[in-house]
């Protein structure tokens, strides 16, 4: 199996590929849009300003080919920032315009200068893709100020869990993408079994 | 409700780790990467290190070489901080694997740089670091041009940069073990949301729930990691027996 990590200039790179290589994998770094299609499996990591991270995107044309993996229902795990590119439309930096798969917008997670940094606990509703094997309460590391707003009902059924700290979406299911608003490489014990669970059973 | 945050703060010599007195005086203090190893199981909240080598060159590949063997020894989030004035090096200590950056001397230098850091990485990436000196009962901010600048007025300057985080240093406080001045971290508290870090000072751990008491909400250790028989488990344990919200 062959596990492809976005490469996009702006991201901890280093701090994905190290948690993917230390679970047994050799993951590979994706440098160029064509180079997409010959995965397996796709990580996209996530610091970054939104504007200026979709001006690489594009620039880079990414986006076209993340969208046509989505199509293919290849599986992609997304991270933060990497999470937000699929929905619609992203405010941080000035509005600019994401995949449109997750039905969305991304705004601030309150008006005032508000910064989530650090651990919460997330509550999982729907503990499937989990296997029901994990406990329902987990401890993950945030790092963020804007965050998913659904723009319909229908499409909060994809949201598996939300943080207790201010109620921030932070599981997203989908067909074969799974996103996470915080950083599983950086949140020890339950960030790993959540990647190991992407890279084995998804 | 988010946890509270302890985070060992290690300083960075011709790539070993050192540890001083009131900014001094660095002495021998252990090996980065088994340093960051042993203190992420041990389950700080976050790592954070500051480069005081000025001849390290960060856009060195060896150097970024070494930089990356940090990250990969890591299951916690790093700061780096130290020689980053420009985008272009900031993007190679992000990529080898940082998700902060740490910018104190550099907030001078370049008026610009917090704000085209944002731009880049966002704000939530970005963090401005204070070092405070207390000279003759008043405060002073350390490498600022302007004498008696005002320390809200320039938390204040900070928060339209677009910065997400503030870390307050006590550099006359740094490995005394005399406590951190909690006046002065309940006048921060009072005028900015932006979550802030603390650090300089803490010897013991009644010094760190004295703190906590008060509303500080992440801690930066130093000696008391490096030279005390503490570690994060015993310190976070302690904590937890107050009934604090601390993740164990």
């Amino acid at each position: 199996m062959k596990i492809g990590i976005l490469d996009y200039n702006v991201n901890n790179t280093h701090s994905v590929f190290s948690a993917v290589f230390n679970l047994g994998y050799d993951p590979i770094l994706i440098t160029s849009a064509n180079e997409i299609k010959n995965v397996d499996k796709l990580i996209i990591p996530g610091i970054g300003n939104a504007f200026n991270s979709i001006k690489i995107l594009k620039k880079k044309r990414y986006l076209d080919e993340i969208y046509e993996f989505t199509n293919f229902s290849r599986p992609i795990l997304g991270i933060c920032l990497g999470l937000q590119i699929f929905c619609k439309n992203l405010l941080e930096g000035g509005i600019s315009y994401g995949i449109g798969f997750i039905d969305a917008d991304v705004i601030k997670i309150e008006e005032s200068n508000y910064f989530n940094i650090g651990w919460n606990k997330v509550i999982i509703e729907n503990n499937s893709f989990f296997q029901n094997k994990e406990p329902k309460e987990k401890d993950y590391y945030f790092c963020h100020s804007y965050k998913l707003k659904f723009n319909s009902e229908h499409e909060k059924k994809y949201c598996y869990g939300y943080s207790t700290n201010k109620n921030i979406p932070s599981v997203i299911v989908k067909n074969n993408f799974l996103g996470c608003q915080f950083h599983p490489e950086k949140s020890q014990k339950e960030g790993n079994s959540l990647i190991k669970m992407f890279l084995e059973k998804y | 409700m988010s946890y509270i945050r302890i985070i060992p703060s290690l300083l960075l010599k011709n790539n070993k780790l050192v540890k001083g007195k009131n900014f001094k005086n660095h002495k021998n203090a252990g090996h980065p990467k088994t340093t960051i190893n042993s203190l992420s199981y041990q389950g700080a909240d976050e790592i954070s290190i500051l480069n005081i080598d000025d001849n390290l060159k960060l856009n060195d590949q060896i150097n970024l070489q070494s930089i990356e063997s940090f990250s990969a020894n890591s299951t916690v989030p790093l700061t780096f901080g130290g020689g980053i004035n420009d985008i272009e090096t900031a993007t190679s200590i992000i990529k080898s694997g940082f998700e902060k950056i740490y910018i104190s001397r550099g907030i001078f230098k370049n008026k610009n740089l917090i704000k085209n850091l944002v731009n880049n990485f966002g704000g939530q990436s970005i963090v401005g670091g204070i070092n405070i000196l207390k000279q003759n009962h008043k405060y002073i901010i350390l490498n600022s041009k302007e004498e008696n600048q005002d320390i809200i007025n320039f938390i204040k300057f900070l928060e339209k940069q677009g910065l997400g985080e503030i870390k307050i240093t006590f550099v006359d406080r740094e490995g005394s073990k005399s406590g951190l001045d909690l006046d002065f971290c309940k006048l921060i508290l009072k005028n900015t949301s932006l979550p802030c870090i603390f650090e300089g000072g803490i010897g013991n751990l009644n010094q760190i729930k004295d703190a906590i008491e008060i509303g500080v909400k992440a801690i930066g250790l130093g000696t008391l990691i490096t030279y005390g028989d503490y570690n994060i488990i015993k310190i976070k344990s302690y904590l937890k027996n107050y009934n604090f919200n601390v993740r164990l």
